[in-house]
């Protein structure tokens, strides 16, 4: 899938994708959008790619793929796909919710 | 009033499609307004909420949309097509079902907003050209904010973007108990919203009763009052009785009871669009009498409804049959529809819209319920009332003459109360109770009241034959009405009586023949007498007068004598007078 937004990273094996659902402009979802940047280049900064869908301009596929509140992020790979929503404001839970050993920041 | 009326035109209605919903909201919902339903757990917001957007589909071909936050969308349908309404066609088309469920495994990690649903909600609404759209358990979302001031936005952005595209919208959100103002949590919600409705259920005996209850309708006139509701075979119905309907022309046209003797008791029979209670203890024979008056109507060629509880219809028939009532060919005609319920298996509720809607289907012009006290067996004396009173009020507005029985069960026979004080409600009234006397049980019937008409004060005899129904001749004897052996008692003796007068009379008869005859024969032996001497005294007269001329010519002849020689010329001179009398100067001397 060629995202029309922004993308960053690799695709190479072992990698995290994210797809990352959001209204352009709407607070909770500009804040995602920072969160999710601020936990890839912290954790995986060598290899992770995150596609950005802004529902505003592609509603329709927002509705195909089953997402309904914004800001929603869909953890694509490693297996398996994980659904998180929210601005992903609270880090911790975020890390659980991928599979990562927490309190790293020390 | 009037300018609260005035206002309620102005603003555009949206009907639901559900005829007492409609009554109670006085056209439906908002146009481009937000609804609200509100109300505990399985209380109809979903059903209701979708039968909206089904009918709008269905009737005016109004696209919708039903965003489904708590059941998964192809339930919500296929609960749906239990109500006959055909999922799978509207779906093509008019209808989007779009799950929004969040999967089980979703993680929730900060804050969000329905911005991007809207967004796509928008989209779809614009490509499919819907202008209703339905957010049901929107609470079930919003409730993972844990944030109460969030949630609140999340509503009022939903409630501003329908505003916005001018989208009318339902919400349908669970509260806890059934007071939405002690609700903390969604307490300001009903102040958002345009139209606010509570539903709410109870159990009455062991029946379930649903009512509803508009609390606000910005800019309208609504009905104050909860009013009933099921959730019957074809979705919810709301029994709305309190709506403005006009106002019943009276008939002047009598309807017969099917008793003729029983018209002649009420003036000719019931008028029509009235309605009849028939009250009695078991055994009395009021089924009897229902089955005959709408009997009597199929008879006419008007269509009749037969409503029984607790015995089936092939029963009544066959009972019916014994006094040579036969049903049977106007249930083959279509003329007649029997309904046999079962009390216990529903409220009273649900037996008024089971009763109603056969109303509307049937169209019957003549009614009856047999009894119309097994409405009260579940779910209380007092939403029973209610349910006869509306009952009575729908036979009323639409013509129907109606026949009500009521059983009376350990009452005094002499204490005639109903179980619902249904008497003073119906138009008349009849009772009908067993008198002992002679060592005999009868059937006593007698009319208590009836509106508008003069009618009978006697207690008469009730009788069911071979022949059919009828009423006995009323006979008194030491101020009470003979019934039974005494009465057939009475009637010989009255019998007998009358042969007695009968046989008098024609003794009379014949003594006045005789002396008619035996005048007869003296007059005509007088006018004989008479005639007889009549002729006699003729007789003597002629004989007399005959004498006389002898006497006459005797005493010419002597003087002819006496003269001599004129006797032979006095021949020839008779003859010819006028030649030979004047010349005759001797004759004259």
């Amino acid at each position: 899938m060629k995202p029309p937004g922004a993308s960053n990273g690799d695709d190479r094996k072992g990698a995290y994708v994210f797809r990352l659902y959001l209204a352009d402009g709407a607070p909770n979802s500009m804040r995602a959008l920072a969160n999710l940047y601020a936990i890839c280049h912290k954790y995986f900064p060598e290899s992770h790619r995150v596609e950005v869908i802004d529902v505003l301009k592609e509603p329709l596929r927002a509705l195909a793929e089953a997402i309904f509140v914004t800001p929603t992020v869909v953890k694509v790979s490693p297996a398996p796909e994980q659904h998180i929503i929210g601005n992903l404001s609270d880090e911790e839970e975020v890390l659980r919710a991928l599979g990562l050993p927490q309190k790293e920041k020390g | 009033m009037d300018g609260r009326k005035k206002r309620a035109d102005v603003l555009a209605k949206i009907p639901s499609g559900i005829e007492g919903f409609d009554d109670i909201t006085c056209g439906g919902l908002p146009q481009g307004g937000t609804t609200l339903l509100m109300g505990g757990p399985g209380c109809g917001k979903t059903v209701l909420a979708l039968q909206v957007l089904v009918n709008g589909a269905l009737h005016r071909g109004a696209p919708g949309i039903f965003v489904a936050f708590e059941e998964k969308a192809r339930h919500v349908a296929a609960n749906a097509e239990t109500f006959g309404w055909d999922m799978r066609k509207l779906e093509r088309k008019e209808l989007f079902f779009l799950d929004a469920c969040l999967r089980s495994d979703v993680v929730k990690a900060g804050a969000f907003d329905l911005t991007g649903l809207l967004a796509a909600l928008e989209a779809k609404a614009g490509e499919m050209g819907a202008k209703l759209i339905v957010f049901d358990a929107v609470d079930v979302l919003l409730s993972l904010l844990d944030d109460a001031a969030g949630e609140c936005r999340e509503l009022y952005r939903i409630h501003e973007w329908l505003t916005r595209h001018e989208l009318t919208g339902i919400l349908t959100t669970k509260i806890e108990g059934n007071r939405p103002e002690a609700a903390s949590r969604y307490g300001f919600m009903p102040f958002m919203a345009d139209c606010a409705v509570l539903l709410g259920q109870q159990v009455a005996g062991r029946a379930v009763v649903r009512e509803m209850r508009v609390l606000k309708y910005r800019g309208s006139p609504h009905v104050l009052d909860a009013v009933p509701f099921v959730i019957g075979a074809e979705g919810v119905e709301v029994g709305s009785a309190n709506g403005v309907h006009p106002e019943p022309q009276p008939f002047e046209e009598r309807v017969s009871t099917g008793v003729e003797r029983l018209d002649a008791m009420l003036g000719g029979g019931f008028f029509r669009g009235t309605n009849a209670l028939i009250t009695g203890s078991s055994g009395t024979g009021k089924s009897m009498l229902a089955g005959n008056f709408i009997e009597a109507a199929c008879r006419r060629g008007e269509r009749g409804l037969f409503v029984s509880f607790d015995e089936n219809s092939r029963d009544i028939v066959r009972d019916l049959a014994s006094v040579s009532i036969d049903l049977a060919p106007h249930l083959e005609s279509g003329l007649l529809k029997m309904e046999a319920a079962r009390s216990a298996a529903a409220s009273s509720e649900e037996h008024f819209m089971r009763i109603k809607r056969l109303i509307g289907e049937h169209r019957p012009g003549c009614l009856a319920i047999d009894p119309l006290s097994a409405l009260a067996r579940i779910g209380g004396g007092l939403a029973a009332r209610a349910v006869a009173e509306r009952l009575i009020f729908i036979c009323r507005n639409a013509g129907i003459t109606a026949l009500f029985t009521s059983l009376l069960e350990g009452v005094d026979k002499h204490l005639e109360t109903t179980p619902l004080h249904l008497s003073t409600i119906v138009d008349s009234w009849m009772q009908i109770s067993y008198s002992l006397n002679g060592g005999e049980r009868n059937r006593a019937l007698s009319i208590i009241k009836s509106r508008g008409s003069k009618h009978s004060n006697q207690q008469r005899e009730l009788i069911f034959s071979d022949t059919g129904i009828t009423l006995a001749d009323p006979y008194t004897a030491g101020g009470g009405v003979l019934m039974g052996t005494l009465r057939i008692e009475k009637e010989n003796a009255m019998r007998a009586e009358a042969e007695r007068k009968r046989h008098e009379i024609k003794q009379k008869g014949r003594e006045l023949e005789l002396v008619t005859a035996d005048r007869d024969l003296q007059f005509e032996t007088a006018q004989r007498g008479l005639r007889t001497r009549s002729e006699e005294l003729d007789a003597l007269r002629r004989a007399e007068k005959t004498s006389a001329d002898e006497h006459t010519q005797r005493r010419d002849e002597v003087a002819r004598r006496r003269d001599g020689k004129l006797v032979r010329e006095q021949a020839p001179a008779k003859r010819q007078p006028a030649a030979d009398g004047r010349k005759n100067g001797g004759k004259r001397k």
